[in-house]
C-alpha cells in the first residue's frame, strides 16, 4: 500500500492509498460539516444539504445524476453525523474516473427551489421513520440531554419545525460558508492510477474559494440527567446511557475503544455476562465515538418494563466494580483481539480503507497505517484503561428511556 | 437505497463428488465427507482473515409443528456450553480467539458462521464442533435462551419495519415456508427443552450440512480437520429432519390455484404506515431466473430505477422505497417495502402497484443497460469480502447443488436483452400481490 497527498492552493486536501491488488476502489469526498455547525433555526440543514446535492447542478437533472452513477454500476451513498458529512462510491477501476468527475460536479450543486421544496417532503418522512425506531430515537434524544446546550447536542435530522421552515435561501448561505475546499477532504483507497485521478480532482477543483472556516470545540462532559418519556404504543424499555469520552485527537481513544469493548460488545463483555447472558435485557451494548475536541460513550438496553429496575441496579454494580477493581489482563486480552480482528477485516475492503483514511485526515492531518493502528491496540495496558475509569467516571451518566404508558 | 442485492456466487460442478477434493479451475475447493457433509472453500488471494459457516438443516420451515421460535433458541442455547466448558468458558475462548460471531436463522437452515484472523482457524473449529456435535444442553440455559427468544419477538412490535417484512413472507409463502424465522409467541412459551433438545438431535444432521469457508486458508488440512472432528460422529448426529413436508408442499407454488391477493394490517399508532408488498417469480433453478434478477433491477436497482424515481424523486412520497428479488429453495418473489406517513399511504402503494403493472409494457435499452452493469459490479463487489464469499458458496450449494462461477453469473447477466426481459414479464404476469401494513391507517387494495 502507498501512501499519496497533494493540497490545492485553495486548501483542499486530496489524498489516497493505492494498493494494486484490489479489484474496486472506494472514493469519496469527506466535508467537515453537520449538526454542531448549525444554529438552532436551521437546525437539519446539514443533512437536508447532503440529500440536495443529489439533486443537481447547473448541468445535470437529479435524475441525470441518478443515471449517470448507475450507469457505472457504482454502489454509492452519502450520510451525515453531528461534526462530518461523506460522500462515497464504491466502483470497479475503470469507471472510477467518470465517478470522481461526478462527485466533483455533484459538491457544486444548484440548489434550486423546486427541488428544495420536493425534497422537503422525503426528509419529513425520513424524520417520521426514525420515529418508528425508537433504539435510534431515544439515542438521539440522548445525545441532546447530554450535550445540552454544547452543539453536538443538535439533532442530525432537525424537527418537523426546524425542517419545515426551512428557506432555500438559508441552505444556500450554509452551503457557501461550509463546503469550502479548505473544509474538504478528496479520498480515494484501493486500485487506482493516482497521477490521473489526482489530476482529474486539481484540474476540476482548483476554482473552488477558499473561506474562512470556524467550529466551537469546547469539550463537554454532559449534562448527567435523567429523563424518561411514555409512547402508549411501545412495548418495551428502551434506555440510552451517554457519559464523557476522550476527543479523536486524544492518545488515549484506543483505550476508549477497549473499554467499551469490555463493558459493553454485543458479546462476552460485562453487559453481555451480567444482563444479556441471565435473560435480563434482550440487547446490551456500549460504544466509544470519538468526536471533534470532544467524546462520548453511548450505551443501548432494551428490556422489560418490569425488568427496569433489577436492569440499572446491574448496571449500577457493573460500574462500580469497573470504578473499585478496574480490568483484568484477561479481559484487555480478548477486547484487544476483538478489536484487532475487526480491523483486519474491515480494512481488506477499500471502502474500510477509505473510511479512515478520511476520518484520519479529518480529525488528525494524519496518515495511519492499519500498522499504526494495530501497535497503538497492543500497546495499551491495565493501569492506561484503569486511570481512564477514573479520569472519565462511565458510572457517572446521562440517561433518557423510552418505554410503554 | 435500503435494500441490496442478492448475493451471487462461484461455480463448482457436481459431477465430480466423492473425489478427495479438487482444486477447481474455478478457484473453487470441495469435498465431500463419509457421512454427507459438503465442505466448499474459496480461497483469497492478498487477505488475512477467513469467514466460515456451517449450514444446518434446522431452519424454521423444518422444524416440527408447534415449535416455531424454536431455531432461534437453539442459536443461543447451543452456545451455553459445550464439550468440556461451560457457558462462561466457551464464551471466553470464543472472544479469545477474536472471533466475530453471526449466526442466522432462515426458512431453510440454522447458519453458524464466523469470521476471523486466518490463524486462529483451527481452534475455532475445534470449539465449533463442541458446539454442533457436543453441545451441553442444560435446563437452567434452555429457560434463559428461551425467554430472549420471546423477548426478541417482543421486541418487533417496537421495530414495525422488521415486522411487516416478516409478517409479509408469512403471508406469501406457502406453510411451513413463511413461518416467522423470529419465533411464535405462544409457541415459544410452551415448547420444553426436551422438545428443542429432540430438534439438534434430528436437524443437526450432518448428511445434510453445507461447511463454507472462505478467505485465507489451506484447503488440505481444513478437510483433514473437518473429517476428523465430523465424520468419525457420524452416529451421534445423523437423525431425520422433519423436512418432507417442506419439499411435498413448497416444491410447486405456481400453479396451485391460491389466491394470490391477501392484504393484512395490523394496527400501530406509530409516525408512518410500513407497507410490505410481494408478488410472485421464478426461482433461480428457473431458465428465465436472470431475466426476472433484471427486471427487477429496472425496477429498484439504483437511484434512476423506476420506484426510487417515481416514489421518491418525483413526488416525494418516501424516504425508503425499494424492491428485490427473494428466494427460497421452493418459491421465489419480488419483495417490496416502502415507510411513509398515514395520509400518503394510499397514494404510495397505488404508484407502487403501478410501476410493477408498467414493466411489461415496456423498458428502454438505457434502462436494460444500467440493469445489466449494476448486477454485474454487485457481484465483484462482493467478491472482496471473505464473510460475503463464504455465506455466497454455500447458500449457491444449498439453492442449486452447485456453486457458480463468477463467469457464468456474468454471461447470463450479459444475455439478456430488452426484448427476452419484455416477454418473460408478459409470458409471466403479476398474479395479484400479497400486502401487509402496520401503522396508524388501512389501505384499499
Amino acid at each position: 500500500m502507498e501512501f499519496k497527498k497533494k493540497t490545492l492552493s485553495n486548501g483542499l486536501d486530496i489524498i489516497g492509498e493505492i494498493n494494486k491488488a484490489a479489484k474496486s476502489t472506494a472514493v469519496g469526498f469527506f466535508v467537515k460539516t453537520g449538526s454542531r455547525d448549525e444554529t438552532k433555526q436551521i437546525n437539519g440543514v446539514s443533512h437536508f444539504l447532503e440529500h440536495m446535492l443529489f439533486k443537481g447542478t447547473e448541468k445535470l437533472s437529479a435524475f441525470e445524476v441518478n443515471e449517470a452513477f448507475d450507469k457505472t454500476g457504482a454502489e454509492y451513498n452519502a450520510g451525515t453525523s453531528e461534526e462530518n458529512t461523506i460522500f462515497y462510491a464504491k466502483v470497479l477501476p475503470e469507471y472510477l474516473p467518470e465517478v470522481t468527475k461526478l462527485w466533483i460536479e455533484l459538491m457544486r450543486p444548484a440548489l434550486r427551489d423546486e427541488d428544495f421544496n420536493m425534497e422537503k417532503n422525503v426528509i419529513q418522512e425520513e424524520i417520521a421513520m426514525y420515529k418508528d425506531m425508537p433504539n435510534f430515537d431515544v439515542i438521539d434524544r440522548c445525545r441532546t440531554l447530554h450535550f445540552d446546550e454544547h452543539p453536538c447536542g443538535n439533532s442530525v435530522l432537525g424537527s418537523e419545525e426546524s425542517v419545515g421552515d426551512m428557506a432555500a435561501e438559508q441552505m444556500r448561505e450554509y452551503f457557501s460558508g461550509r463546503y469550502a475546499p479548505n473544509n474538504m477532504v478528496f479520498a480515494c483507497a484501493g486500485n487506482f492510477d493516482w497521477d490521473e485521478i489526482s489530476s482529474i480532482v486539481e484540474t476540476s477543483c482548483s476554482e473552488w474559494q477558499k473561506q474562512p472556516v470556524v467550529r466551537e470545540l469546547e469539550h463537554c462532559r454532559g449534562s448527567k440527567k435523567k429523563q424518561r418519556i411514555e409512547k402508549p404504543n411501545l412495548v418495551r424499555e428502551h434506555i440510552c446511557l451517554m457519559s464523557c469520552g476522550v476527543p479523536a485527537q486524544d492518545p488515549t481513544r484506543f483505550a476508549a475503544s477497549l473499554l467499551a469493548v469490555i463493558i459493553g460488545d454485543s458479546v462476552g463483555s460485562r453487559f453481555y455476562w451480567e444482563l444479556v447472558d441471565k435473560a435480563l435485557a434482550e440487547a446490551a451494548i456500549m460504544q466509544f465515538g470519538a468526536m471533534d475536541g470532544t467524546g462520548a460513550f453511548c450505551s443501548y438496553i432494551r428490556c422489560s418494563s418490569e425488568n427496569v429496575r433489577k436492569v440499572l441496579d446491574t448496571v449500577g454494580g457493573i460500574f462500580h466494580g469497573l470504578s473499585e477493581s478496574g480490568i483484568t489482563e484477561d479481559e484487555l486480552k480478548k477486547a484487544k483481539n476483538k478489536i484487532l480482528s475487526a480491523l483486519v477485516i474491515k480494512n481488506e475492503l477499500p471502502m474500510g480503507r477509505l473510511v479512515d483514511l478520511g476520518f484520519n485526515w479529518i480529525y488528525l492531518k494524519q496518515y495511519r497505517t492499519i500498522e499504526d493502528d494495530v501497535e497503538a491496540i497492543k500497546a495499551v495496558t491495565v493501569s492506561e484503561v484503569r486511570s481512564l475509569i477514573e479520569q472519565l467516571a462511565p458510572g457517572d451518566f446521562t440517561q433518557f428511556s423510552i418505554g410503554p404508558a | 437505497m435500503n435494500f441490496c442485492l442478492l448475493v451471487e456466487f462461484l461455480f463448482l460442478d457436481n459431477t465430480i463428488r466423492y473425489k478427495r477434493y479438487e482444486k477447481m479451475a474455478e478457484n473453487v475447493d470441495k469435498h465431500i465427507l463419509k457421512n454427507g457433509m459438503v465442505v466448499l472453500g474459496e480461497p483469497m488471494v492478498g487477505v488475512e482473515s477467513v469467514a466460515f459457516g456451517f449450514m444446518l438443516p434446522a431452519g424454521a420451515a423444518r422444524i416440527p409443528e408447534g415449535c416455531c421460535g424454536a431455531s432461534n433458541v437453539i442459536t443461543d442455547w447451543i452456545f451455553r456450553g459445550a464439550g468440556d466448558k461451560n457457558s462462561r468458558e466457551l464464551g471466553d475462548a470464543l472472544d479469545g480467539l477474536g472471533l466475530h460471531r453471526a449466526s442466522s436463522v432462515s426458512s431453510s437452515n440454522i447458519t453458524l458462521g464466523a469470521a476471523l484472523e486466518a490463524g486462529n482457524l483451527t481452534e475455532a473449529l475445534e470449539l465449533y464442533a463442541d458446539i454442533i456435535l457436543r453441545a451441553s444442553l442444560k435446563e437452567d440455559q434452555f429457560e434463559l435462551a428461551k425467554q430472549l427468544a420471546i423477548d426478541s419477538v417482543r421486541a418487533l412490535d417496537d421495530e414495525p419495519r422488521q415486522k411487516v417484512m416478516l409478517k409479509l413472507r408469512e403471508q406469501f409463502y406457502p406453510p411451513p415456508l413463511g413461518r416467522s424465522t423470529a419465533g411464535n409467541i405462544e409457541e415459544l412459551k410452551v415448547i420444553t427443552a426436551e422438545q428443542t433438545g429432540q430438534i439438534v438431535k434430528d436437524n443437526f444432521n450432518l448428511s445434510q450440512t453445507i461447511f463454507a469457508v472462505a478467505g485465507k486458508y489451506d484447503f488440505d488440512s481444513i478437510c483433514r480437520q473437518i473429517e476428523d472432528l465430523f465424520a468419525t460422529n457420524i452416529s451421534t448426529a445423523l437423525g431425520t429432519p422433519y423436512e418432507g413436508r417442506l419439499s411435498a408442499e413448497g416444491s410447486e407454488t405456481k400453479d396451485d390455484g391460491r389466491e394470490r391477493s391477501k392484504y393484512v394490517h395490523i394496527d400501530n399508532e406509530g409516525a408512518q404506515v410500513h407497507i410490505g408488498l410481494m408478488t410472485e417469480t421464478v426461482k433461480p433453478t428457473d431458465e428465465d431466473y436472470y431475466n426476472a434478477r433484471v427486471a427487477v433491477s429496472v425496477l429498484s436497482g439504483g437511484m434512476s430505477a423506476r420506484l426510487f424515481t417515481e416514489v421518491r424523486e418525483k413526488r416525494g412520497l418516501c424516504y425508503a422505497i425499494g424492491a428485490r428479488y427473494h428466494s427460497l429453495k421452493e418459491a421465489a418473489g419480488i419483495m417490496c417495502y416502502a415507510g411513509t406517513i398515514p395520509e400518503k399511504a394510499q397514494e404510495t402503494l397505488d404508484v407502487i402497484i403501478g410501476e410493477f403493472e408498467r414493466l411489461g409494457e415496456g423498458i428502454s435499452e438505457a434502462e436494460i443497460s444500467r440493469a445489466k452493469v449494476g448486477l454485474k459490479s454487485a457481484l465483484i463487489l462482493q467478491s472482496e469480502s471473505s464473510s460475503s464469499r463464504a455465506g455466497a458458496i454455500g447458500s449457491d450449494y444449498y439453492m442449486l447443488g452447485r456453486v457458480r462461477s463468477l463467469d457464468e453469473i456474468k454471461n447470463k447477466i450479459e444475455q439478456t436483452t430488452t426484448n427476452l426481459v419484455l416477454d418473460f414479464l408478459r409470458n409471466n404476469k403479476f398474479k395479484g400481490f400479497t400486502v401487509v401494513t402496520i401503522g396508524p391507517k388501512k389501505v384499499s387494495i
